[in-house]
């Protein structure tokens, strides 16, 4: 089964880049396994783009809990059932939106599975690098899962 | 086992918000736009190595990474004082074709069209890229797809790779082009200027042709005459990656023209305590508040002001398109905000083209992209980003570290002008303090022309700009609340 982990966010917004260190962790961890591992600052249609092919796609990213402690680990199984009118950012199309334009248009390379690790952060408005030491402490728990899960 | 809600709200703290001021009729006094933006940048940047900085700046922002790699790299070229190769200079600019191709694809299908392919008081649930392939049929979306993903594939060509590039360097580009990526491109752009062409029909057919579309073009709460600026060449032609900066007046004559390493003295920016965005204005003219007219510095960028503020296109089939869109909305300058989306696909034709004149050239596949750096100092560089004009400037130390840097973003060019655009909109569309979703889908059209880029995270589930509109009575006391998820 061909599978891609992919770190998402950006690496010099702190806490919001987590998951994109987090798959930097897991680098070291991994080797001699079966996996293509990648770093993206970027989602909808160009995140679309980088999972095209693969039969497993596992995303490692920040997110913002309603409720829920800063630096919980979250496993997301139905990413795609995340609906809302809007992106992740105001130029894009949403991941999930993005999935359903690529269904309807009879993409085939479409993964059978996307799952997302999650580590909850308070959002970032200043840009640095660093995280906080509760988003820190989210590493350890996100690598059990990624391990888990592969 | 618990639930999990995310919450698109939450996902930046700062969403996008239109605080909405009636008076006693019930009608709009004021209205202001509130958006979040990232912080300390320039802080960030102090004492990194200068040749890392198109790499760190390309981080900046997930809409414009490109544009932002450019700027970057140019202020290196003149912060060394280095200038690249001809042939560097070529590749560059095709591959910021490619960027433009994509960025205003994804534009014009995904996000403005909606409003017009759809409809603008079509449900929220409707107005997006689903809503307009079910409308235009499933073979135009496949069209859309495949030429989106060519923009993104000639960028990542030439780039290194597809969203954060990494081939420029300070006098030149690391990576030149080979005889099969230029056939491989040669092919792409082909079929780009086609779609291009069909684009701006499906624009005549679907807009041009609906009275009820050009009425609320030339005629709705949607105009504003501003100064206009934007790069041009030699013949004051548009050019998205290098030339001079031209501002244009209120009745299209030249008033201002500079090299960015003036820019200084040309533009400067005015702080507002209701937000953090800054407010760039025209040095000569001053800051008078937020008006529009003659007297006002506030100027706008993007697609309508550059072609505002330029005499043609330098490509035959986007300066016939340039010419039609003048001659069908009343010459030039055009003030109608949601002319932004013609001017947008003008552009994408442009880019196109021009991405045909340089894959042809001889000398894109030459092995001299590079020269020899100097001495560092200081620099500036310019380019047009999709959404307007941007400027990095740099102050560079003898160990080659970054002593200050100063940005100004496209989206800050043109803040005063969405403000007011968004002010105008509600004023125009809201009566007797009746708001419902139609009307405030009517005003976030008004933001939406500019295809602004805003504080933008890089994520994976949903969104970052939700929009809160508030609407206050006479009292200023909350009266109402419209939140869009």
């Amino acid at each position: 089964m061909k599978t891609i982990v992919i770190g998402i966010g950006n690496p010099i917004l702190r806490d919001d880049g987590v998951g994109i260190q987090i798959v930097r962790g897991f680098r070291e961890v991994s080797e001699g396994l079966d996996l293509t591992l990648e770093e993206a600052s970027t989602g909808g249609m160009n995140l679309l783009d980088l999972i095209l092919g693969f039969d497993r796609a596992i995303l490692v990213d920040a997110v913002s809990l309603v409720d829920g402690e800063v630096g919980e680990v979250v496993v997301i199984r139905d990413v795609e059932k995340m609906r809302s009118a809007h992106s992740t950012n105001p130029h894009d199309t949403s991941f999930p939106e993005a999935i359903q334009v690529a269904r309807k248009m009879g993409e085939e390379r479409i993964p059978d599975e996307i799952v997302l690790v999650g580590v909850n952060i308070r959002p970032a408005y200043e840009f640095g690098e660093g995280l906080s030491r509760e988003v820190e402490l989210a590493i350890p728990v996100a690598l059990e899962e990624l391990n888990r899960l592969v | 086992m618990k639930e999990i809600t995310i919450d698109p709200i939450t996902r930046l703290e700062g969403h996008g918000k239109i605080n909405i001021f009636l008076n006693d009729e019930g009608n709009v006094e004021n209205a202001y736009l509130q958006i979040p933006e990232l912080r300390g940048f320039e802080r960030f940047s102090q004492g990194r190595r200068a040749e890392d900085m198109p790499q760190i700046t390309s981080r900046i922002c997930g809409v414009c990474p490109v544009a932002h790699h450019f700027a970057s790299t140019k202020a290196l070229d003149a912060a060394f004082h280095v200038d690249p190769p001809s042939a560097a200079k070529k590749l560059r600019e095709l591959m910021y074709m490619g960027y433009f191709i994509y960025d205003h694809i994804l534009h014009f299908y995904f996000l403005g069209g909606p409003d017009f392919v759809v409809g603008p008081d079509a449900p929220p649930g409707k107005r997006n890229i689903l809503g307009v392939i079910e409308k235009a049929g499933i073979e135009i979306g496949k069209e859309v797809i495949k030429h989106r993903a060519y923009g993104q594939k000639i960028t990542a060509i030439l780039g290194g790779k597809a969203t954060h590039p990494v081939c420029g360097l300070p006098g030149g580009v690391s990576k030149g082009l080979n005889p099969d990526e230029v056939k491989d491109i040669a092919n792409m752009v082909d079929s780009c200027v086609e779609f291009a062409k069909f684009s701006l029909q499906l624009l005549d057919d679907i807009v041009l042709k609906n009275k009820d579309y050009v009425e609320l073009i030339t005629k709705g709460p949607y105009q504003l005459s501003t100064y206009n600026m934007g790069l041009v060449d030699d013949k004051n032609r548009v050019n998205f990656y290098d030339g001079d900066i031209r501002v244009t007046d209120q009745k299209g004559s030249e008033y201002d023209r500079f090299q960015v390493r003036d820019y200084t003295d040309h533009v400067r920016e005015h702080v507002e305590p209701w937000s953090y965005m800054k407010f760039p204005y025209l040095a000569g003219l001053g800051w008078k508040g937020l008006v529009d007219g003659p007297d006002s510095g506030i100027y706008r960028v993007g697609p309508l002001g550059r072609l505002n503020a330029s005499d043609g296109m330098a490509t035959p089939l986007a300066q016939k398109e340039y010419e039609r869109m003048f001659g069908t909305l009343g010459g030039r300058p055009v003030n109608s905000t949601l002319a932004f989306h013609w001017a947008r696909l003008i552009e994408l034709l442009y880019a196109t083209e021009r991405a045909k004149e340089l894959i042809v050239d001889e000398e894109i596949t030459s092995d001299k992209i590079r020269n020899p750096v100097g001495e560092p100092g200081e620099g500036m560089g310019v380019v047009e980003a999709a959404r307007g004009t941007l400027i990095h400037h740099y102050n560079v130390d003898e160990n080659g570290l970054i002593a200050k840097a100063n940005l100004i973003v496209a989206t800050t060019n043109n803040a005063g002008a969405i403000t007011m655009s968004v002010r105008d909109a509600a004023r125009g569309l809201i009566k007797n303090g009746e708001v419902n979703d139609g009307i405030l889908n009517m005003i976030e059209m008004a933001f939406r022309a500019y295809d602004p880029c805003f504080a933008c995270a890089t994520h994976s589930l949903p969104g970052s700009m939700p929009l809160i509109a508030n609407i206050y009575d006479k009292n200023e006391m909350l009266v109402r609340s419209i939140r869009r998820d």
